[in-house]
C-alpha cells in the first residue's frame, strides 16, 4: 500500500493520523499538490491511496475508515453517521470557514460559518456524556472530525466560541500523539498560513445561499 | 427526493415493513426512527441499516477493500453527486468514464450498494444527456443502461433510452 499526502492539505491531517493511531503498514510519499495520482479523476485529489489490488481510494474518510477495519475496528452505525455528517454537513462549512481565513483574510466571520455545525456537534456531546463521539474509546469518527476541525480549533486567533464539551473533547483527542504528529507534518507549525499555497489552489466554495438556488437534484 | 430513493432500496431488498421516516433541516436530511435503538440520520447511514437489515451483507462488499470502495463511492454519491451544478456534472460523467472503462460495477465484480444509490442519483443527469453527449460518455451509460435494468431496482424513475449502436462516427475514444 502507498498513500500520497501534500503538505498543507488539511484532508491529509486525517490519514497521517489514522495511520499512526491503526499502525497500517503503508509507504508514505510527499507530492506536489498539482500531482495527479489518480487516473481517472481530472482534477488533483489529495490525499490517495493505492490498493494492493492496483485501486485508489480517494476520499480521506474512506482511507481513515479501512485503515481502522484492518486494524479490527470496524466502523459502527454511530461512526457511519460521524462520516456522514462529517462529508455532508462539515466539510462545506470548513472548506468556507479556511477560504475566508486563509485566502481572504476575514478570520474574524469565520466563526458565523462554523457555528451550526459546532452547535450539532456541542449538543451530541454534552448529551452522550461519553469522552469520545461514539462512546469510551477513541473510534475513526473521533480522528476523523478532529483532525479535520483542527486547523480552525487550534487557531486561538479565531476566537469560534465552541461549546464547552466541544472543547474537552477537541483537547482530549488533539492531544494524542498520533494527532500532534499528522499536524506537525501537515502544517510545519505554521498554523492556519501552512494551508495557503493549497487553499489558494481550490477553486472557491460556494456560499450556502447560492447552493439552494442552484439546480439540485436531491 | 432521499425518502424516495430509500422507499425505492426498501423494495429491490424485499424489506416487508416500510420504515417510518422524517427530516431534519433545510436540507431535509432522511431520519430513521428505529425501534431498537437511537435514530439514525443521512441518506448513506440508513441505506447501509437497510442493506444489513435485509442480510444482504454483500452489497456493501465482501473484502476491507471493497467495502471502503463501497464506501468511498457512496460518500461521493451524496456529496458530489447530489445537488450538482451543470458545470459540476460535466466533471462527474467525465470521470466516472474514466472510471468504468474496465468495470462493470463501481466496487468488485458484482453489484453494490454504491451502484444502486449512484444510479438513483445521477438519473437527472442521464436524462439531461443529448444521444451525442451519451456516446460521449460511453462507459457511464453504458453502466446506467445495465444497473437500470437489473431486475426491481428502477421502481420511482423512469427507464432513459440508450442507444447501444453508434450513430455518432467521428468520435474516438
Amino acid at each position: 500500500m502507498k498513500l500520497f499526502v501534500s503538505e498543507g492539505n488539511p484532508h491529509c491531517l486525517k490519514v497521517l493520523c489514522a495511520l499512526e493511531v491503526t499502525g497500517a503498514q503503508c509507504d508514505v510519499q510527499f507530492v506536489n499538490h498539482e500531482e495527479r495520482i489518480v487516473p481517472f479523476l481530472n482534477r488533483p485529489t489529495l490525499p490517495a491511496l493505492l490498493l494492493p489490488s492496483g485501486l485508489y481510494l480517494f476520499s480521506s474518510n474512506a482511507i481513515c475508515r479501512y485503515m481502522f477495519e484492518l486494524n479490527g475496528q470496524e466502523s459502527s452505525e454511530l461512526c457511519n453517521q460521524w462520516l456522514e455528517w462529517e462529508a455532508t454537513d462539515l466539510q462545506p462549512a470548513l472548506l468556507q470557514a479556511l477560504h475566508m481565513a486563509v485566502v481572504q483574510g476575514k478570520g474574524s466571520e469565520v466563526s458565523k460559518v462554523l457555528q451550526g455545525p459546532l452547535n450539532v456537534l456541542d449538543q451530541s456531546l454534552s448529551k452522550g456524556n461519553t469522552p469520545y463521539l461514539t462512546g469510551e474509546a477513541v473510534s475513526v469518527a473521533d480522528i476523523v472530525l478532529c483532525t479535520a476541525l483542527y486547523p480552525v480549533l487550534s487557531e486561538s486567533s479565531l476566537a469560534l466560541g465552541e461549546g464547552r464539551s466541544v472543547k474537552a473533547w477537541f483537547d482530549r483527542v488533539a492531544a494524542m500523539h498520533s494527532c500532534q504528529s499528522a499536524a506537525r507534518k501537515v502544517l510545519q507549525g505554521k498554523g492556519l498560513q501552512g494551508m495557503k499555497s493549497y487553499m489558494q489552489r481550490q477553486p472557491a466554495p460556494h456560499s450556502s445561499q447560492c447552493r439552494e438556488t442552484q439546480p439540485c437534484n436531491s | 427526493m432521499a425518502l424516495r430513493e430509500l422507499s425505492s432500496l426498501e423494495k429491490y431488498l424485499g424489506l416487508k415493513k416500510p420504515n417510518k421516516y422524517s427530516t431534519q433541516g433545510d436540507k431535509k436530511v432522511p431520519v430513521l426512527q428505529s425501534s431498537n435503538g437511537p435514530p439514525l440520520s443521512g441518506l448513506v447511514t440508513i441505506a447501509c441499516h437497510l442493506v444489513k437489515e435485509a442480510k444482504r451483507p454483500e452489497l456493501l462488499g465482501e473484502s476491507a477493500e471493497s467495502r471502503a470502495v463501497v464506501q468511498q463511492w457512496l460518500e461521493y454519491t451524496v456529496t458530489k453527486v447530489n445537488g450538482s451544478t451543470r458545470e459540476d456534472a460535466k466533471a462527474i460523467l467525465k470521470d466516472l468514464n474514466l472510471y468504468l472503462q474496465d468495470k462493470v460495477y463501481l466496487a468488485g465484480n458484482q453489484i453494490s450498494l454504491a451502484d444502486i444509490l449512484l444510479y438513483y442519483q445521477i438519473h437527472p443527469l442521464i436524462l439531461d444527456l443529448s444521444v451525442q453527449e451519451k456516446e460521449q460518455h460511453v462507459n457511464v451509460t453504458r453502466w446506467f443502461d445495465h444497473i437500470q435494468h437489473y431486475p426491481s431496482i428502477q421502481h420511482h424513475l423512469p427507464v432513459i433510452a440508450v442507444l447501444r449502436n453508434r450513430i455518432y462516427t467521428s468520435r474516438h475514444h
